[in-house]
Protein backbone atom coordinates (compact mmCIF):
# COMPACT_ATOMS: atom_id res chain seq x y z
CA UNK A 1 0.00 0.00 0.00
CA UNK A 2 2.93 2.21 0.05
CA UNK A 3 2.52 2.95 -3.98
CA UNK A 4 -0.54 4.17 -3.25
CA UNK A 5 0.10 6.35 -0.29
CA UNK A 6 3.04 7.75 -2.46
CA UNK A 7 1.09 8.32 -5.86
CA UNK A 8 -2.38 8.43 -4.99
CA UNK A 9 -4.05 11.73 -4.53
CA UNK A 10 -6.46 14.68 -6.39
CA UNK A 11 -3.80 14.31 -9.14
CA UNK A 12 -4.32 11.05 -10.50
CA UNK A 13 -7.68 10.32 -9.72
CA UNK A 14 -10.08 10.51 -12.48
CA UNK A 15 -13.98 8.68 -12.48
CA UNK A 16 -15.48 7.15 -14.97
CA UNK A 17 -19.13 6.17 -15.74
CA UNK A 18 -19.54 7.41 -11.61
CA UNK A 19 -17.13 5.23 -10.61
CA UNK A 20 -14.33 6.89 -8.29
CA UNK A 21 -10.66 5.54 -10.08
CA UNK A 22 -8.02 6.22 -7.98
CA UNK A 23 -5.67 6.07 -10.85
CA UNK A 24 -6.51 6.21 -14.58
CA UNK A 25 -4.74 3.22 -15.28
CA UNK A 26 -6.69 -0.12 -16.12
CA UNK A 27 -4.87 -3.33 -16.72
CA UNK A 28 -6.42 -4.64 -20.70
CA UNK A 29 -8.06 -7.71 -20.26
CA UNK A 30 -6.26 -11.33 -20.75
CA UNK A 31 -2.81 -9.52 -19.59
CA UNK A 32 -2.87 -9.61 -15.95
CA UNK A 33 -3.07 -13.20 -14.73
CA UNK A 34 -4.05 -14.10 -10.30
CA UNK A 35 -0.43 -15.02 -10.50
CA UNK A 36 0.37 -11.57 -11.23
CA UNK A 37 -1.44 -9.78 -9.05
CA UNK A 38 0.78 -9.37 -6.34
CA UNK A 39 3.67 -7.50 -8.73
CA UNK A 40 0.48 -4.79 -9.43
CA UNK A 41 0.29 -2.91 -5.67
CA UNK A 42 -1.93 -0.11 -6.24
CA UNK A 43 -1.02 0.99 -9.79
CA UNK A 44 -4.36 0.36 -11.63
CA UNK A 45 -7.45 2.45 -10.71
CA UNK A 46 -9.56 -0.55 -11.12
CA UNK A 47 -8.62 -4.65 -12.19
CA UNK A 48 -10.22 -6.27 -15.25
CA UNK A 49 -9.29 -10.13 -15.33
CA UNK A 50 -9.23 -12.29 -18.73
CA UNK A 51 -12.46 -12.49 -20.40
CA UNK A 52 -15.21 -14.97 -19.04
CA UNK A 53 -17.56 -17.28 -21.33
CA UNK A 54 -20.14 -19.45 -20.58
CA UNK A 55 -18.44 -22.39 -20.67
CA UNK A 56 -14.80 -23.38 -19.68
CA UNK A 57 -12.73 -22.99 -22.98
CA UNK A 58 -9.26 -25.06 -23.90
CA UNK A 59 -8.24 -22.15 -25.69
CA UNK A 60 -6.11 -22.36 -29.04
CA UNK A 61 -3.53 -25.12 -29.62
CA UNK A 62 -0.07 -23.81 -29.93
CA UNK A 63 1.88 -21.76 -30.85
CA UNK A 64 -0.34 -18.69 -29.87
CA UNK A 65 2.13 -16.09 -29.85
CA UNK A 66 5.06 -14.67 -32.11
CA UNK A 67 7.26 -11.46 -31.25
CA UNK A 68 7.29 -8.97 -33.66
CA UNK A 69 9.00 -5.48 -33.63
CA UNK A 70 7.71 -3.51 -30.69
CA UNK A 71 4.70 -5.79 -30.45
CA UNK A 72 3.44 -9.52 -30.54
CA UNK A 73 0.76 -11.42 -32.42
CA UNK A 74 -1.21 -13.85 -30.01
CA UNK A 75 -3.89 -16.02 -30.62
CA UNK A 76 -5.04 -17.38 -27.64
CA UNK A 77 -8.27 -18.22 -28.18
CA UNK A 78 -9.60 -17.34 -24.97
CA UNK A 79 -8.92 -19.52 -23.01
CA UNK A 80 -11.04 -19.66 -19.38
CA UNK A 81 -12.44 -21.90 -16.95
CA UNK A 82 -16.09 -20.48 -17.50
CA UNK A 83 -17.99 -18.06 -15.56
CA UNK A 84 -18.77 -20.55 -12.70
CA UNK A 85 -15.35 -21.30 -11.89
CA UNK A 86 -14.58 -17.45 -12.83
CA UNK A 87 -17.48 -16.11 -10.31
CA UNK A 88 -15.81 -18.38 -7.54
CA UNK A 89 -12.39 -17.25 -8.07
CA UNK A 90 -13.52 -13.73 -8.27
CA UNK A 91 -12.39 -12.49 -4.67
CA UNK A 92 -8.46 -13.38 -5.74
CA UNK A 93 -8.58 -10.25 -7.38
CA UNK A 94 -10.19 -7.89 -4.93
CA UNK A 95 -7.05 -5.18 -4.74
CA UNK A 96 -9.56 -2.42 -2.53
CA UNK A 97 -10.09 -0.98 -6.27
CA UNK A 98 -13.04 -1.36 -8.81
CA UNK A 99 -13.59 -4.57 -10.55
CA UNK A 100 -14.69 -4.73 -14.44
CA UNK A 101 -15.26 -8.07 -16.10
CA UNK A 102 -14.78 -8.84 -19.53
CA UNK A 103 -17.28 -11.17 -20.77
CA UNK A 104 -17.63 -12.78 -24.53
CA UNK A 105 -19.93 -15.26 -26.22
CA UNK A 106 -20.95 -16.70 -29.33
CA UNK A 107 -24.19 -15.27 -29.60
CA UNK A 108 -26.09 -12.37 -28.92
CA UNK A 109 -28.13 -14.96 -25.91
CA UNK A 110 -25.04 -15.97 -24.63
CA UNK A 111 -23.58 -12.49 -24.00
CA UNK A 112 -27.29 -11.68 -22.13
CA UNK A 113 -26.81 -15.19 -20.25
CA UNK A 114 -23.60 -13.71 -18.91
CA UNK A 115 -24.51 -9.90 -18.27
CA UNK A 116 -27.83 -11.43 -16.14
CA UNK A 117 -25.60 -13.83 -14.50
CA UNK A 118 -23.32 -10.73 -13.91
CA UNK A 119 -25.55 -7.67 -12.66
CA UNK A 120 -26.55 -8.78 -9.85
CA UNK A 121 -22.88 -9.59 -8.13
CA UNK A 122 -21.78 -6.54 -6.01
CA UNK A 123 -18.30 -7.78 -6.56
CA UNK A 124 -18.35 -6.50 -9.86
CA UNK A 125 -18.20 -2.40 -10.69
CA UNK A 126 -18.18 -3.00 -14.56
CA UNK A 127 -18.79 -5.31 -17.74
CA UNK A 128 -17.02 -4.53 -20.68
CA UNK A 129 -18.30 -6.60 -23.60
CA UNK A 130 -15.64 -8.51 -25.97
CA UNK A 131 -16.90 -7.80 -28.86
CA UNK A 132 -13.92 -8.77 -30.81
CA UNK A 133 -15.11 -12.24 -30.88
CA UNK A 134 -17.14 -14.11 -33.94
CA UNK A 135 -20.93 -14.26 -33.83
CA UNK A 136 -21.83 -18.10 -34.69
CA UNK A 137 -25.02 -17.17 -35.77
CA UNK A 138 -23.34 -14.13 -38.33
CA UNK A 139 -21.02 -16.56 -40.66
CA UNK A 140 -18.48 -15.49 -37.92
CA UNK A 141 -18.55 -12.21 -38.28
CA UNK A 142 -17.34 -10.39 -35.62
CA UNK A 143 -20.09 -8.93 -32.99
CA UNK A 144 -18.18 -5.09 -34.15
CA UNK A 145 -18.27 -6.17 -37.42
CA UNK A 146 -20.63 -3.22 -38.09
CA UNK A 147 -22.89 -0.83 -36.57
CA UNK A 148 -26.06 -3.18 -37.00
CA UNK A 149 -24.37 -6.02 -35.49
CA UNK A 150 -22.95 -3.83 -32.30
CA UNK A 151 -26.23 -2.21 -31.06
CA UNK A 152 -27.80 -5.64 -31.04
CA UNK A 153 -25.40 -7.48 -29.06
CA UNK A 154 -25.48 -4.03 -26.68
CA UNK A 155 -29.09 -3.08 -26.19
CA UNK A 156 -29.44 -6.65 -25.72
CA UNK A 157 -26.57 -6.80 -22.34
CA UNK A 158 -28.02 -3.41 -21.65
CA UNK A 159 -31.25 -4.79 -20.38
CA UNK A 160 -29.52 -7.82 -18.90
CA UNK A 161 -26.59 -5.61 -17.09
CA UNK A 162 -29.47 -3.32 -15.15
CA UNK A 163 -27.68 -0.55 -13.61
CA UNK A 164 -24.47 -1.72 -13.90
CA UNK A 165 -22.36 0.46 -16.15
CA UNK A 166 -21.21 -1.45 -19.91
CA UNK A 167 -18.37 -0.88 -21.38
CA UNK A 168 -18.23 -2.12 -25.04
CA UNK A 169 -14.38 -2.89 -26.40
CA UNK A 170 -14.42 -1.63 -30.30
CA UNK A 171 -12.04 -3.02 -32.73
CA UNK A 172 -10.07 -0.53 -34.74
CA UNK A 173 -11.60 -1.45 -38.40
CA UNK A 174 -14.83 0.90 -38.92
CA UNK A 175 -14.20 2.09 -34.80
CA UNK A 176 -16.75 5.64 -35.18
CA UNK A 177 -19.39 3.96 -36.81
CA UNK A 178 -19.46 1.25 -34.32
CA UNK A 179 -19.08 3.81 -31.63
CA UNK A 180 -21.72 6.00 -32.45
CA UNK A 181 -24.47 2.69 -32.76
CA UNK A 182 -23.25 1.48 -29.49
CA UNK A 183 -24.06 4.88 -27.84
CA UNK A 184 -27.04 5.19 -29.07
CA UNK A 185 -27.57 1.45 -27.76
CA UNK A 186 -27.03 2.31 -24.53
CA UNK A 187 -23.18 1.62 -23.72
CA UNK A 188 -21.97 3.85 -20.73
CA UNK A 189 -18.37 3.62 -21.96
CA UNK A 190 -16.21 2.93 -25.26
CA UNK A 191 -12.86 0.56 -24.98
CA UNK A 192 -10.84 1.84 -28.11
CA UNK A 193 -8.98 -0.88 -30.02
CA UNK A 194 -8.54 -4.12 -29.41
CA UNK A 195 -5.80 -5.93 -31.29
CA UNK A 196 -5.41 -5.39 -35.00
CA UNK A 197 -5.34 -8.54 -37.17
CA UNK A 198 -2.05 -9.87 -37.94
CA UNK A 199 -0.34 -12.75 -39.26
CA UNK A 200 3.64 -13.91 -38.98
CA UNK A 201 5.27 -16.60 -41.29
CA UNK A 202 8.30 -18.69 -40.34
CA UNK A 203 9.70 -18.14 -43.81
CA UNK A 204 12.55 -20.82 -43.24
CA UNK A 205 10.14 -23.60 -41.97
CA UNK A 206 7.49 -22.58 -44.77
CA UNK A 207 4.89 -22.08 -42.12
CA UNK A 208 2.16 -19.92 -40.76
CA UNK A 209 3.31 -18.92 -37.11
CA UNK A 210 0.46 -17.13 -35.03
CA UNK A 211 -2.63 -15.44 -37.11
CA UNK A 212 -4.13 -13.37 -34.32
CA UNK A 213 -4.01 -10.21 -32.91
CA UNK A 214 -1.24 -7.46 -32.51
CA UNK A 215 -0.54 -5.77 -29.53
CA UNK A 216 2.27 -3.62 -27.97
CA UNK A 217 3.73 -0.60 -29.30
CA UNK A 218 3.39 -0.82 -32.95
CA UNK A 219 -0.15 -0.35 -32.45
CA UNK A 220 -0.07 2.82 -30.29
CA UNK A 221 -0.36 5.37 -33.60
CA UNK A 222 -3.25 3.57 -34.57
CA UNK A 223 -4.85 3.43 -31.17
CA UNK A 224 -4.12 7.13 -30.93
CA UNK A 225 -6.08 8.02 -34.15
CA UNK A 226 -9.28 5.94 -33.23
CA UNK A 227 -9.45 7.29 -29.35
CA UNK A 228 -9.18 10.70 -30.87
CA UNK A 229 -11.75 10.25 -33.45
CA UNK A 230 -14.56 8.16 -31.17
CA UNK A 231 -14.03 10.68 -28.41
CA UNK A 232 -15.29 13.49 -31.30
CA UNK A 233 -18.17 11.21 -31.98
CA UNK A 234 -19.59 10.05 -28.93
CA UNK A 235 -20.43 11.30 -25.39
CA UNK A 236 -19.55 8.72 -23.57
CA UNK A 237 -16.22 8.16 -21.57
CA UNK A 238 -13.36 6.69 -23.91
CA UNK A 239 -10.99 4.15 -22.13
CA UNK A 240 -7.87 4.10 -24.00
CA UNK A 241 -6.03 0.55 -24.90
CA UNK A 242 -3.29 -0.14 -27.81
CA UNK A 243 0.41 -0.38 -27.32
CA UNK A 244 0.44 2.30 -24.03
CA UNK A 245 3.54 1.54 -22.65
CA UNK A 246 4.91 4.62 -21.18
CA UNK A 247 3.34 7.83 -18.98
CA UNK A 248 3.92 9.84 -21.64
CA UNK A 249 1.39 7.47 -23.71
CA UNK A 250 -1.24 7.54 -20.98
CA UNK A 251 -0.68 11.23 -21.55
CA UNK A 252 -1.02 11.48 -25.08
CA UNK A 253 -4.58 8.78 -24.86
CA UNK A 254 -6.00 11.12 -21.95
CA UNK A 255 -5.30 14.29 -24.31
CA UNK A 256 -7.06 12.45 -27.09
CA UNK A 257 -10.08 12.37 -25.40
CA UNK A 258 -9.70 9.13 -22.74
CA UNK A 259 -11.09 8.97 -19.36
CA UNK A 260 -9.03 6.06 -18.22
CA UNK A 261 -5.88 3.85 -19.89
CA UNK A 262 -5.49 0.29 -20.51
CA UNK A 263 -1.81 -1.50 -20.31
CA UNK A 264 -1.55 -4.67 -21.93
CA UNK A 265 1.42 -6.26 -23.52
CA UNK A 266 3.60 -3.67 -21.72
CA UNK A 267 2.91 -4.91 -18.45
CA UNK A 268 4.92 -8.41 -19.75
CA UNK A 269 7.94 -6.55 -20.29
CA UNK A 270 8.05 -3.39 -17.75
CA UNK A 271 6.42 -2.85 -14.33
CA UNK A 272 3.02 -0.57 -14.74
CA UNK A 273 4.06 1.17 -11.40
CA UNK A 274 6.90 2.59 -14.47
CA UNK A 275 4.07 3.73 -16.38
CA UNK A 276 2.22 5.35 -13.80
CA UNK A 277 5.35 7.28 -11.74
CA UNK A 278 5.92 8.55 -15.22
CA UNK A 279 2.46 9.82 -16.37
CA UNK A 280 2.50 11.25 -12.42
CA UNK A 281 5.67 12.88 -12.90
CA UNK A 282 4.46 13.91 -16.14
CA UNK A 283 1.27 15.66 -14.61
CA UNK A 284 3.86 17.38 -11.92
CA UNK A 285 6.11 18.59 -14.89
CA UNK A 286 2.78 20.15 -16.48
CA UNK A 287 1.20 21.41 -13.25
CA UNK A 288 -1.93 19.15 -14.46
CA UNK A 289 -3.86 16.65 -12.58
CA UNK A 290 -5.27 13.08 -14.93
CA UNK A 291 -9.32 14.34 -15.37
CA UNK A 292 -8.20 17.80 -16.63
CA UNK A 293 -6.32 16.11 -19.17
CA UNK A 294 -9.06 14.48 -20.56
CA UNK A 295 -9.91 15.74 -24.24
CA UNK A 296 -7.83 18.53 -23.24
CA UNK A 297 -6.85 18.83 -27.73
CA UNK B 1 6.89 -8.07 -14.85
CA UNK B 2 9.65 -6.34 -13.00
CA UNK B 3 13.18 -6.69 -14.38
CA UNK B 4 16.48 -6.12 -12.15
CA UNK B 5 19.36 -5.14 -13.74
CA UNK B 6 22.50 -7.11 -13.24
CA UNK B 7 26.23 -7.36 -13.99
CA UNK B 8 27.93 -10.09 -15.91
CA UNK B 9 30.26 -11.22 -14.03
CA UNK B 10 32.08 -13.85 -16.57
CA UNK B 11 31.16 -14.71 -20.10
CA UNK B 12 32.12 -18.13 -21.39
CA UNK B 13 31.78 -19.67 -24.53
CA UNK B 14 31.62 -23.23 -24.32
CA UNK B 15 30.57 -25.22 -27.53
CA UNK B 16 28.39 -24.05 -29.14
CA UNK B 17 26.72 -22.44 -26.28
CA UNK B 18 26.72 -18.86 -24.31
CA UNK B 19 27.01 -18.95 -20.22
CA UNK B 20 26.38 -15.86 -18.46
CA UNK B 21 26.86 -15.19 -14.60
CA UNK B 22 25.33 -12.62 -12.53
CA UNK B 23 25.76 -11.78 -8.46
CA UNK B 24 22.22 -13.62 -7.54
CA UNK B 25 21.52 -14.47 -3.77
CA UNK B 26 18.09 -15.01 -3.65
CA UNK B 27 16.77 -18.91 -3.79
CA UNK B 28 16.77 -20.55 -6.81
CA UNK B 29 15.09 -23.90 -6.64
CA UNK B 30 16.98 -26.26 -9.93
CA UNK B 31 14.74 -26.35 -12.68
CA UNK B 32 13.20 -22.71 -11.99
CA UNK B 33 13.66 -19.97 -15.13
CA UNK B 34 14.50 -16.05 -15.48
CA UNK B 35 13.36 -14.05 -18.35
CA UNK B 36 16.26 -12.38 -19.39
CA UNK B 37 16.78 -9.08 -21.96
CA UNK B 38 19.78 -6.66 -22.91
CA UNK B 39 18.40 -3.71 -22.20
CA UNK B 40 15.67 -1.73 -20.25
CA UNK B 41 12.49 -1.39 -21.76
CA UNK B 42 11.58 1.53 -23.98
CA UNK B 43 14.96 1.28 -24.84
CA UNK B 44 14.40 -1.89 -27.06
CA UNK B 45 11.48 -2.48 -29.54
CA UNK B 46 13.00 -4.81 -31.84
CA UNK B 47 13.19 -7.48 -29.79
CA UNK B 48 10.38 -6.30 -27.57
CA UNK B 49 10.07 -9.66 -25.12
CA UNK B 50 12.29 -11.02 -22.70
CA UNK B 51 13.29 -14.38 -23.39
CA UNK B 52 13.23 -17.38 -20.86
CA UNK B 53 16.25 -19.32 -19.84
CA UNK B 54 16.35 -22.19 -17.35
CA UNK B 55 19.33 -21.28 -14.62
CA UNK B 56 22.30 -23.40 -15.23
CA UNK B 57 23.69 -23.09 -11.85
CA UNK B 58 23.52 -20.68 -8.49
CA UNK B 59 25.89 -21.24 -5.70
CA UNK B 60 24.59 -19.55 -3.51
CA UNK B 61 25.76 -16.33 -4.63
CA UNK B 62 26.35 -16.28 -8.70
CA UNK B 63 23.86 -17.31 -11.15
CA UNK B 64 24.48 -18.31 -14.52
CA UNK B 65 22.20 -18.94 -17.48
CA UNK B 66 23.30 -21.36 -20.24
CA UNK B 67 21.72 -20.40 -23.86
CA UNK B 68 21.97 -21.19 -27.64
CA UNK B 69 21.86 -18.33 -29.96
CA UNK B 70 18.85 -18.51 -31.63
CA UNK B 71 17.75 -15.36 -32.81
CA UNK B 72 18.24 -11.24 -32.16
CA UNK B 73 17.20 -11.51 -28.39
CA UNK B 74 19.76 -14.37 -27.56
CA UNK B 75 22.13 -12.56 -30.14
CA UNK B 76 22.26 -9.30 -28.55
CA UNK B 77 22.59 -11.40 -24.94
CA UNK B 78 25.33 -13.24 -26.44
CA UNK B 79 27.05 -9.93 -27.20
CA UNK B 80 25.52 -7.82 -24.39
CA UNK B 81 27.15 -4.89 -22.57
CA UNK B 82 28.31 -5.67 -18.95
CA UNK B 83 24.76 -5.12 -17.66
CA UNK B 84 21.54 -7.42 -18.56
CA UNK B 85 18.00 -7.36 -17.03
CA UNK B 86 16.92 -10.51 -15.54
CA UNK B 87 13.44 -11.14 -13.44
CA UNK B 88 13.20 -13.04 -10.23
CA UNK B 89 13.54 -16.63 -10.75
CA UNK B 90 10.33 -18.00 -12.08
CA UNK B 91 7.91 -21.16 -12.20
CA UNK B 92 8.17 -24.49 -10.47
CA UNK B 93 11.19 -26.18 -10.42
CA UNK B 94 12.00 -30.15 -10.01
CA UNK B 95 10.73 -31.78 -7.17
CA UNK B 96 13.07 -34.45 -5.45
CA UNK B 97 11.14 -37.29 -4.34
CA UNK B 98 12.42 -39.34 -1.14
CA UNK B 99 14.10 -42.37 -2.73
CA UNK B 100 17.56 -42.75 -2.55
CA UNK B 101 18.87 -43.09 -6.16
CA UNK B 102 19.87 -43.72 -8.70
CA UNK B 103 18.47 -40.91 -10.18
CA UNK B 104 18.61 -40.14 -14.00
CA UNK B 105 19.36 -37.04 -15.27
CA UNK B 106 18.51 -36.78 -19.36
CA UNK B 107 19.43 -33.41 -21.15
CA UNK B 108 19.16 -33.11 -25.04
CA UNK B 109 20.56 -29.70 -26.63
CA UNK B 110 20.36 -26.95 -24.70
CA UNK B 111 18.24 -29.01 -22.12
CA UNK B 112 21.42 -29.46 -20.81
CA UNK B 113 20.57 -26.30 -18.84
CA UNK B 114 18.76 -27.06 -15.75
CA UNK B 115 20.96 -30.13 -14.94
CA UNK B 116 23.81 -28.34 -13.62
CA UNK B 117 21.68 -27.05 -10.91
CA UNK B 118 19.34 -30.22 -10.25
CA UNK B 119 22.86 -32.44 -10.54
CA UNK B 120 24.34 -30.21 -7.89
CA UNK B 121 20.86 -30.06 -5.58
CA UNK B 122 21.28 -33.99 -5.61
CA UNK B 123 24.68 -33.87 -4.76
CA UNK B 124 24.02 -31.87 -1.30
CA UNK B 125 21.23 -34.52 -0.55
CA UNK B 126 24.04 -37.55 -1.37
CA UNK B 127 21.69 -38.92 -4.07
CA UNK B 128 24.02 -40.81 -6.42
CA UNK B 129 22.59 -39.66 -10.34
CA UNK B 130 23.79 -40.88 -13.85
CA UNK B 131 23.99 -37.61 -16.21
CA UNK B 132 23.07 -38.60 -20.22
CA UNK B 133 22.75 -35.56 -22.97
CA UNK B 134 22.53 -35.87 -26.37
CA UNK B 135 23.34 -33.13 -29.23
CA UNK B 136 23.15 -32.66 -32.45
CA UNK B 137 27.38 -33.03 -33.27
CA UNK B 138 30.63 -32.80 -30.91
CA UNK B 139 30.83 -28.75 -30.96
CA UNK B 140 27.78 -28.61 -29.12
CA UNK B 141 28.31 -31.67 -27.09
CA UNK B 142 31.31 -29.96 -25.59
CA UNK B 143 29.23 -28.51 -22.86
CA UNK B 144 29.18 -32.55 -21.91
CA UNK B 145 32.57 -31.48 -20.38
CA UNK B 146 31.17 -29.53 -17.09
CA UNK B 147 29.37 -32.98 -16.44
CA UNK B 148 32.37 -35.33 -15.29
CA UNK B 149 31.40 -38.91 -16.03
CA UNK B 150 28.62 -37.80 -18.09
CA UNK B 151 27.16 -40.05 -21.27
CA UNK B 152 27.45 -38.61 -24.54
CA UNK B 153 25.45 -39.01 -27.95
CA UNK B 154 25.58 -37.11 -30.88
CA UNK B 155 23.43 -37.12 -33.90
CA UNK B 156 26.07 -37.21 -36.17
CA UNK B 157 28.03 -39.47 -34.01
CA UNK B 158 30.95 -36.90 -34.07
CA UNK B 159 31.34 -37.47 -29.75
CA UNK B 160 30.08 -40.15 -27.85
CA UNK B 161 28.02 -43.16 -29.57
CA UNK B 162 25.74 -41.73 -32.69
CA UNK B 163 22.05 -41.76 -31.88
CA UNK B 164 20.14 -39.54 -28.67
CA UNK B 165 20.33 -39.37 -25.37
CA UNK B 166 18.48 -42.57 -25.36
CA UNK B 167 21.11 -43.96 -27.36
CA UNK B 168 23.57 -42.92 -24.77
CA UNK B 169 21.29 -44.26 -21.78
CA UNK B 170 20.64 -47.67 -20.56
CA UNK B 171 16.99 -48.86 -19.39
CA UNK B 172 15.48 -45.86 -17.58
CA UNK B 173 13.25 -48.43 -15.70
CA UNK B 174 16.14 -49.17 -13.12
CA UNK B 175 16.05 -45.96 -11.85
CA UNK B 176 14.25 -44.32 -8.73
CA UNK B 177 13.46 -41.16 -10.13
CA UNK B 178 14.22 -39.66 -13.89
CA UNK B 179 14.20 -36.14 -14.85
CA UNK B 180 14.80 -34.53 -19.06
CA UNK B 181 14.64 -31.77 -20.43
CA UNK B 182 14.86 -30.84 -24.10
CA UNK B 183 12.79 -30.54 -26.87
CA UNK B 184 9.11 -32.05 -26.92
CA UNK B 185 9.73 -34.93 -28.88
CA UNK B 186 12.85 -36.29 -27.06
CA UNK B 187 10.79 -35.63 -23.85
CA UNK B 188 8.16 -37.80 -24.98
CA UNK B 189 10.50 -40.28 -25.65
CA UNK B 190 12.32 -40.40 -22.01
CA UNK B 191 8.67 -40.02 -20.75
CA UNK B 192 7.78 -43.57 -22.56
CA UNK B 193 11.52 -45.15 -21.70
CA UNK B 194 10.90 -44.41 -18.08
CA UNK B 195 7.69 -46.57 -18.32
CA UNK B 196 4.07 -45.71 -16.94
CA UNK B 197 5.17 -46.27 -13.14
CA UNK B 198 8.26 -43.51 -12.93
CA UNK B 199 9.17 -40.82 -10.72
CA UNK B 200 9.33 -38.82 -14.13
CA UNK B 201 9.86 -35.24 -13.98
CA UNK B 202 10.10 -33.18 -17.84
CA UNK B 203 11.24 -29.63 -18.47
CA UNK B 204 9.68 -28.24 -21.46
CA UNK B 205 10.79 -25.64 -23.94
CA UNK B 206 8.51 -23.10 -24.70
CA UNK B 207 8.04 -19.55 -26.25
CA UNK B 208 6.95 -17.30 -23.67
CA UNK B 209 5.25 -13.92 -23.81
CA UNK B 210 5.76 -12.52 -19.89
CA UNK B 211 6.77 -15.23 -17.69
CA UNK B 212 4.01 -14.66 -15.18
CA UNK B 213 0.90 -16.31 -16.06
CA UNK B 214 -0.64 -13.24 -17.65
CA UNK B 215 -0.02 -14.14 -21.64
CA UNK B 216 -1.63 -17.75 -21.62
CA UNK B 217 0.89 -17.94 -24.31
CA UNK B 218 3.61 -20.71 -23.44
CA UNK B 219 1.00 -23.55 -23.38
CA UNK B 220 1.34 -27.14 -23.37
CA UNK B 221 -1.80 -29.54 -23.54
CA UNK B 222 -2.02 -31.70 -20.24
CA UNK B 223 -3.73 -35.34 -20.04
CA UNK B 224 -6.81 -34.15 -18.36
CA UNK B 225 -7.69 -32.03 -21.39
CA UNK B 226 -6.86 -28.48 -22.30
CA UNK B 227 -3.77 -26.73 -21.51
CA UNK B 228 -1.29 -25.22 -18.93
CA UNK B 229 0.88 -22.60 -18.69
CA UNK B 230 4.44 -23.48 -18.76
CA UNK B 231 5.46 -19.98 -16.85
CA UNK B 232 3.15 -20.61 -14.00
CA UNK B 233 2.43 -24.75 -13.60
CA UNK B 234 5.59 -25.61 -15.13
CA UNK B 235 8.35 -25.53 -16.64
CA UNK B 236 8.61 -28.91 -14.92
CA UNK B 237 5.58 -31.13 -14.87
CA UNK B 238 4.96 -34.54 -14.07
CA UNK B 239 5.35 -36.81 -17.02
CA UNK B 240 2.14 -38.56 -16.67
CA UNK B 241 0.53 -34.96 -16.56
CA UNK B 242 1.52 -34.01 -20.21
CA UNK B 243 -0.80 -35.12 -23.08
CA UNK B 244 2.25 -36.07 -25.37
Amino acid sequence: MVVRERLAGEKLAVELCGIALETPLIPASGTLSKEALGEVGSVYGAILPKTTTPRARAGNPPPRIAETPAGMVNSIGLQNPGVEKFLEGLDAFDLGVPIFVSVAGDTVDEFVALCGRLAGDPRIAAVELNLSCPNVEHGGLTFCAGPASAREVIEACRDALSSKPLFAKLTNEGVVANAIAAEEAGADALTVINTIPALTIDASAQTILVRGGLSGPAIKPVALRAVYDVSRAVNIPVIASGGVSTGTDVAEFMLAGATAVQVGTASFVREPEEILSEFSEYLDRMGTTASELTGAL
Amino acid sequence: MKFHGVKIEDREWIGGYTLIRYRWDGAIEPGQFAMARVAGYPVTFDPFLARPFSFYDHDGETASLLFEVRGRGTALLDDAPDRIEVSSPLGRGFRINGANGPVALLGGGIGVAPLKVLSRRLDALSVPHDVFLGFADARYAAVAGEFPGAKVATVDGSAGVQGTVLDAAPDLTRYTAVYACGPNPMLAAVKRAAGEDAFCQLSVEERMGCGNGSCNGCVVPVRDGGYVRSCIEGPVFDAEALAW
